[in-house]
């Protein structure tokens, strides 16, 4: 019975020890909130993992926006590597504030590119600059 | 000695004003405008970058008041009560009032909450030093089920994603053998220190709230009565509008206290039970909700009440007392400086610069808000879609000099912004993955250091007295948190 309560601690293997507990926990932890649903759906009378009717997204939501967002921050980080700190910030920051703009017209472009080069240059100035914090 | 001067004075009012404006803007939160800020504090010492990140913290949550009065959006979670009353006020031609009303009420709740750090930390510091690993385990487990237990009617998602912050806190290299665990083969190099904390928590706050806000278009949430302060002033605001409050002010600036010294548990929480409170005590019940002082003054008085508070257990055992207080933990780190039992007596300066410029930044906000609130109150007009590109642009700065330059970091960033994005879509709370993830290490550390001086066996979490009251703790909140639910619940089906 007292072995029920001993770990066996063998220093090559004690790396194993934590996160295995865990997993478990949350295998358990899994397993509790499927039958939570489950029981709901049923007090609800509702059918279980009602997969039809469910909606990931916002109704009407904006897509151009949403993975717009997603795709030009992993385009942001091939521009650094590329062509340094503030080329690529100009360019990304211009791209994020058109994507955003309620108005896509000639003068909101630019105005939209101006506020990016000013972003980018303030940012650059206080942190590059001023605090000379390392920029990518 | 505190260190003090004009540009320490002059970093506080910085905070203060960048604070309140993103705790104005719905859509943006006083953590998100902590993490990004984050990053400067590799320029300055520890004290100098505390008077800035308090001041941001002190600002972000009093900000929140102006649209919750104006347009009745709440500008972060804690004022989510303080529209019922403000906004009514408003719409009588009383907007001005209100807004006054609510910054003296937010001052109050600060300093309460002030004292109350002052007092409460060092008592609760001493009992913690005698924690031996055992009860260091043992207490933040203790802190894991509190989170759970006040996420109510959600209980296991709160657990499961406490215990998976843990479980993604182990990847990397466990220091005592050296050995490498959770790590795919193709990332060992990168990911040999596992995740860093500041680009995990600027992705879970910054980037996962921007999607949300994406998806919903960008929209900025202004309603078509923003115009409540061109029109008359129908009642002006007195000092004689606190007459008959001072029961409410205290009630609610400790409640506001004690709510955030509870790890995990949010500002929204806070301001919701002063105003239940407030409205069990109150002369009048029916008239809440209608645009009265008092409801205001209880909304108001906690989640300031909260910044306080928030800060006792971080400071004393080193766990984080909500979202933003979790962000402010990384400040700590990131200077080398280690919270917990000891801070105080090792650190008595920094200690002291907390409470100076928790004092300092509350006075700011009040300066700041009070006499130009008119002005202040167009803030709300700033377009959150042009604002959103800077906090891209400072987060991958901030990200990326982590580590003095390491793109991983960056990639991190936007992993974990999808990772929180989603999160909040499955209804996982986030603030509970990261207190988890930051207290991940600790807890493996605290149960291998029980175990090896016990040779393995699991009975030494319950042979010390200390230890037994821990668990009594952790039982009885298990204990209520299930009542709780089920009373959550059968509220729900009534």
């Amino acid at each position: 019975m007292s072995d029920l309560f001993k770990i066996n601690i063998t220093y090559s293997q004690s790396h194993l020890i934590m996160p295995r507990i865990i997993l478990g926990v949350l295998m358990i932890l899994a397993v509790v909130i499927f039958i939570q649903e489950y029981l709901k759906a049923r007090k609800a009378k509702k059918p279980f993992m009602n997969i039809k009717q469910w909606r990931f997204f916002a109704k009407d939501y904006d897509k151009v926006k949403l993975f717009g967002s997603i795709g030009l921050l992993f385009a942001y980080i091939v521009l650094l590597n590329l062509i340094g700190f503030i080329a690529g910030s100009i360019i990304i920051a211009s791209l994020f504030n058109i994507l955003y703009a309620e108005k896509k017209d000639k003068k909101s472009i630019a105005i939209c590119i101006g506020i990016s080069i000013i972003e980018t240059m303030v940012l650059w100035f206080i942190f590059g600059y001023i605090f000379e914090i390392t920029l990518p | 000695m505190i260190e003090f001067g004009v540009i320490q004075l002059l970093v506080a009012l910085l905070g203060v004003v960048i604070g309140i404006i993103f705790g104005a803007l719905p859509g943006m939160t006083a953590t998100m405008a902590i993490a990004i800020f984050l990053p400067l504090t590799y320029a300055y010492d520890l004290s100098t970058s505390l008077y800035l990140l308090l001041g941001l913290y002190v600002g972000g949550i009093s900000g929140g008041l102006i649209p919750a009065i104006l347009i009745n959006i709440p500008g972060t979670p804690s004022s989510i009560t303080t529209g019922f009353d403000g906004h009514p006020m408003a719409k009588r031609g009383e907007a001005v009032r209100a807004l006054r009303i609510g910054i003296t009420a937010s001052l109050i709740g600060g300093l309460i909450s002030l004292t109350v750090l002052a007092f409460f930390t060092p008592v609760l510091a001493k009992l913690a030093i005698q924690f031996s690993a055992v009860e260091k385990f043992l207490i933040i487990l203790f802190a894991m089920t509190v989170i759970a237990a006040l996420s109510r009617g959600n209980m296991t998602k709160g657990i499961f994603a406490g215990f998976l912050g843990v479980f993604i806190s182990l990847m990397g290299v466990f220091p005592d053998n050296q050995k490498l665990r959770l790590i795919p083969s193709l990332l060992t190099t990168e990911l040999r220190d596992g995740f860093q904390l500041l680009p995990v928590l600027i992705g879970l706050f910054a980037f996962s709230q921007m999607f949300s806000e994406a998806e919903l278009g960008m929209r900025q949430m202004l309603m078509k009565d923003n115009v409540l302060l061109d029109g008359k002033e129908t009642r002006k605001f007195s000092f004689k509008d606190f007459k008959g409050q001072i029961i409410n002010l205290f009630r609610s600036g400790l409640i506001g206290t004690f709510i955030g010294v509870l790890p995990g548990v949010g500002g929204s929480a806070a301001s919701l039970m002063s105003y239940s409170q407030c409205k069990a005590w109150s002369k009048h019940p029916e008239k809440l909700g209608t645009g009265e002082v008092e409801g205001l003054v209880a909304s108001e008085t906690a989640n300031n009440g909260l910044t306080g508070g928030a800060l006792v257990p971080l400071l004393s055992l080193g766990i984080p007392g909500d979202s933003t207080t979790a962000v402010l933990i990384g400040a700590f780190m990131l200077q080398g400086v280690q919270v917990g039992p000891l801070f105080i007596t090792q650190n008595p300066d920094i200690w002291n610069t907390v409470l100076f410029g928790l004092l300092l930044s509350n006075i700011l906000m009040f300066a700041v808000m009070f006499w130009p609130i008119k002005f202040l109150a167009n803030i709300i007009k700033i377009p959150m879609s042009k604002l959103y590109p800077a906090v891209v642009l400072m987060s991958v700065v901030g990200a990326f000099s982590t580590r003095n330059g390491n793109m991983t970091d960056v990639v991190t960033l936007i992993v974990f912004g999808i990772v929180g994005y989603l999160f909040s879509k499955i209804g996982l709370p986030a603030t509970t993955f990261l207190i988890g993830f930051i207290l991940g290490r600790d807890l493996e550390k605290y149960f291998i250091d029980s175990l090896k001086g016990s040779g393995g066996d699991l009975s030494v979490f319950f042979s010390r007295p200390i230890g037994l009251g821990i668990w009594a703790l952790i039982v009885g909140f298990l204990i209520y948190a299930f009542l709780d639910n089920r009373r959550a619940h059968r509220e729900k089906l009534a």
